[in-house]
């Protein structure tokens, strides 16, 4: 099969290149997944999903065109080379575009992202999976009136690349998700949570720890109250931290944002930007890491970025494109969604330093407070303003929790949110992409009503 | 076409399940990304597949499949079937799937076939649009532009009978903008989204939408950040729309009732609103960006009034839950491609018209806020909280329009919101917009005329 999906992008490689393209690059991506989904505590559907494709990108006169096909039959990826070729005649100019990535020495070999347990999955071990993520939630809400949403998804992908300077790579990965979503309705209230667990290991997952968090979760959300707003101390659990931080501040070191003056944080290369408590890495050589990979969505190979030490802004996020631009070193954070689009940028595993401490300590050293478990809401990325609902948290009094939040806003500025972290506890998770302990922000305007 | 659905069907049938519905699409889409004037994306591509779903006693199962053959269609309607057999075991509430069947071919007439633009027209759009964003004002440091479109052609057949083809044409322009001024960085867009041919983008609007981003980017330069708080508020339009939508909309998908995930479930019939609010959602609108003749199931649709004078009066139904509550069926079922199943959604969804001039209400408030367009929104029905943020709004003061502001978000319970609303204006108009769920992604449109909400927290710094 690899050499099959090489054989094939080399072709579309040679036919771009006949037709013109002084440079080109075919990515493509085949993915078998297969997924149970729970509703009303009781399995309802059952999906399996093959998905392969093919992009291919030409380049002319710093001119560059891109056409994708949703199969991986040899006469539409040709045709889809020939297009892509005369689209980039069509386009216009890119003078910023030096060149793709050259071969460079060997790929790094990053472990424990493919797990032959995840690609063998017989769907009886994976409804037994869920089957027992449900029990556990359910065991976790006791007596209340519960319905439990679920899911578990495994995957094995592919994806292969090839351009014009040897770049060649392949490589195979698996991931499997377990999730669970209880709804807990009493006379007076109705209240919902969630749980998972995100992995490139069948052995890392537990049912049971996800059902009972899960519904113990639900369980302390009921009851929710609006809080007396102003400026508090707000902690961050490792959740919270993944989007504020993940996608707020990962988000505004991507190079190209930071090059078209998009990023709230410009110019800031080397300048303390963030309290000294705060360290980051993004780290693409993780082991099992779910964003880890040996190469980039360019054929890049993989690799480790300081991006704040001591709260020192030490390096952006780079693709061949922008690295070319500010005349700096790749970091290697090509990413593209699937076969489907042209290179971006993106981290592959955020790694924030832990401190000391956990949720415990971090609460008992709060007066009054809120302690944010989760939010979705991501800042305006030029302003840096963040505005984020609490969608699940508690207001903390005299070092304790008292009581969940509801119809409550955090207000703050991302370069605050950088500034005022205070502490970075010890109570490291994995989120998805993200490697987090909880940290605490020394204040934020609290709004609730 | 009839070939090959009618052999998925009845490869399916005959491993035992007793409902089977296919989907086979054929889109092609095109994508220009303009950025300071330089082509940054031009992409073509090419969607073609099938996604075939079998169903038997309460458990669904869901494939697709890129091979369009007679063979490839018998084989993956046999493996559908045969896992909802195997997922049956597991199912506790057993139901059927039932509902009235369509024949019917739908043709969408257009003056300039999306197909028949030269890529060349396309992106000399795109780079004018670019243009007129970033020589509109010194200050502009970033344009980008995006004009995107969709052709689709989409089969539905299913095996009570029903068989449809339809088809889709979605064009859209938007402009992004980003000013500075000192160390002060704002970001702007705008965009225009309609279901019609190329010659669509050729209006008034569209045509100036550059100019409209960059007009709102530089006046965004003089805004301040609102002060976080409990507020009386103005929702313009669009907000409104988006308010409707998620505050409102999402509670009402009929998925939620079986799940019991939607803090509406036991409202039908009952008060959740002031009396002369009306809220709709209605896909038979012509030319708006969520319109379609037939869903994804190939159901009929029709326009759903979900509140009707304050009263909640109709869910959005896909086969299975009108099946599942005893309702009638209203075409709601839509998915992003083959790649997915059919799930409830909205389509164009808004706030009826009421009767009371803008300007009077502004007079009337006397002290608040004006929350214009939107930036973005969800919801978590179970829950009943939503979100959504305002692009940017005025201070009401002394019944006054003055300071503008930004970034103004909105949350709220969604039993509560409505309640609240105390003026409907008698104004209109509608926006588009890409909804998510379940991770799809659908085209639709939001909108309303502009109200008043009292005394709702609103987040600042």
């Amino acid at each position: 099969m690899e050499n099959h999906l090489l054989e094939l992008a080399n072709k579309a490689l040679s036919t771009a290149e006949k037709l013109g393209a002084q440079q080109a690059e075919v990515y493509i991506a085949l993915s078998r997944s297969f997924s149970i989904e729970v509703e009303n505590s009781s399995i309802k559907s059952a999906s399996e999903i093959r998905d392969g494709g093919c992009g291919i990108r030409s380049i002319i006169d710093k001119k560059i065109g891109f056409a994708f096909v949703t199969n991986l039959n040899e006469k539409d990826i040709l045709e889809m080379a020939e297009r892509s070729v005369s689209i980039a005649k069509s386009s216009v100019a890119d003078p910023n575009f030096v060149t793709l990535p050259s071969a460079s020495s060997r790929y790094p070999s990053v472990k424990g992202i493919f797990d032959p347990a995840i690609d063998n999955i017989e769907s009886e071990a994976a409804t037994n999976l869920i089957i027992r993520t449900v029990e556990a939630t359910k065991n976790a809400t006791k007596d209340l009136k519960t319905a439990v949403e679920a899911s578990i998804s495994t995957s094995t992908s592919t994806r292969a690349i090839v351009n014009s300077l040897g770049v060649e790579g392949i490589q195979k990965a698996t991931s499997i998700v377990l999730f669970s979503y209880p709804t807990i309705k009493t006379d007076s209230d109705q209240n919902s949570s969630f749980e998972f667990q995100v992995s490139r290991q069948l052995k890392t997952i537990d049912p049971e720890w996800v059902g009972t968090n899960a519904g113990k979760n639900a369980v302390a959300n009921l009851g929710g109250n609006t809080i007396e707003g102003g400026d508090l101390p707000i902690i961050l659990t490792p959740l919270a931290v993944s989007v504020v931080l993940g996608s707020g501040f990962g988000g505004a070191i991507n190079a190209e944002e930071v090059q078209q003056g998009r990023s709230y944080i410009s110019d800031a290369l080397g300048e303390e930007i963030a309290s000294p408590a705060l360290h980051i890495v993004d780290d693409g050589l993780r082991e099992g890491g779910v964003g880890s990979r040996n190469f980039d969505a360019e054929g890049f190979p993989s690799r480790t970025t300081e991006v704040l030490e001591d709260g020192i802004l030490k390096s952006l996020l780079h693709n061949s494109y922008t690295a070319n631009k500010d005349k700096v070193e790749n970091t290697g954070n090509a990413s593209r969604p699937s076969y489907s689009g042209l290179p971006s940028i993106s981290t592959t595993n955020m790694v924030i330093k832990p401190g000391k401490g956990s949720l415990e300590d971090l609460v008992s050293e709060i007066d009054k407070g809120v302690l944010v478990k989760n939010t979705w809401d991501r800042p305006n990325m030029t302003t840096g303003d963040l505005s984020a609902l609490v969608a699940e948290g508690f207001y903390i009094e005299n070092g304790s929790i008292a009581f969940p939040v509801k119809s409550t806003l955090i207000g703050i500025n991302m370069r605050d949110v950088l500034k005022r972290v205070s502490i970075v506890g010890e109570d490291v998770r994995v989120t998805s992409s993200v490697v987090s302990p909880s940290i605490v922000l020394e204040s934020a305007r609290v709004t609730s009503g | 076409m009839e070939d090959l659905t009618h052999a998925a069907i009845e490869a399916a049938l005959k491993v035992g399940v007793s409902f089977v519905d296919i989907r086979i699409e054929n889109t092609e889409s095109t994508i220009i990304e303009i950025s300071d004037g330089v082509t940054k994306q031009s992409i073509e591509s090419r969607l073609k597949g099938a996604g075939i779903r079998a169903f038997v006693d309460g458990a669904w199962a869901f494939a697709q499949t890129t091979d369009l053959t007679i063979e490839g269609m018998r084989a993956t309607g046999e493996s559908v079937a045969k896992l909802a057999m195997a997922t049956r075991k597991q199912v506790r509430e057993k139901f059927d799937i039932d509902g009235p069947t369509f024949k019917d071919k739908v043709h969408f007439r257009v003056r300039k076939h999306l197909k028949d633009v030269p890529f060349d027209d396309k992106i000399a759009f795109a780079m004018m649009i670019d243009k007129q964003a970033r020589e509109y004002d010194s200050r502009i440091v970033n344009t980008r532009t995006i004009y995107g479109d969709t052709w689709t052609e989409l089969y539905i057949a299913n095996s009570l009978g029903t068989s449809i083809y339809i088809e889709n044409s979605l064009p859209r322009i938007i402009s992004f903008t980003t000013a500075k001024d000192g160390t002060n960085r704002q970001r702007g867009y705008r965009s225009v989204g309609v279901r019609g041919g190329f010659e669509e983008m050729e209006s008034e609007k569209p045509q100036h939408i550059g100019e409209e981003s960059a007009k709102l980017v530089i006046s965004l330069l003089d805004s301040i950040a609102v002060k976080g708080g409990t507020y009386d508020v103005i929702m313009d339009p669009v907000f409104n729309g988006v308010m409707v939508h998620e505050a409102f909309g999402h509670a009402c998908e009929a998925d939620n009732w079986p799940a019991h995930t939607t803090v509406l479930e036991d409202k039908i019939g009952e008060q959740v609103g002031p009396e002369e609010m009306n809220l709709s959602d209605d896909p038979t609108l012509k030319g708006e960006r969520g319109s379609f003749e037939y869903d994804w199931e190939g159901t009929k649709t029709r326009k759903r009034i979900l509140v009707k004078d304050g009263v909640l009066n109709e869910l959005l139904h896909s086969l299975e839950t009108s099946s599942r509550l005893g309702m009638e069926p209203n075409g709601a079922a839509r998915c992003q491609s083959f790649k997915f199943p059919p799930i409830p959604r909205m389509s164009n969804t808004f706030m009826e018209p009421g009767d009371w001039d803008v300007d009077e209400m502004i007079q009337d408030m006397k002290n608040g806020i004006l929350l214009c367009d939107f930036n973005y929104g969800y919801t978590e029905p179970s829950k009943g909280q939503f979100m959504f943020q305002a692009n940017y709004g005025y201070l009401i003061e002394n019944g006054e329009k003055t300071r503008m502001v930004r970034d103004v978000s909105l949350a709220g319970q969604i039993l509560e919101v409505l309640p609240k609303i105390d003026a409907i204006g008698n104004d209109f108009q509608m926006d588009p917009g890409t909804c998510g769920k379940s991770g799809q992604g659908v085209p639709d449109m939001t909108g309303g005329p502009h109200a008043r909400i009292r005394n709702v927290p609103v987040g600042g710094m």
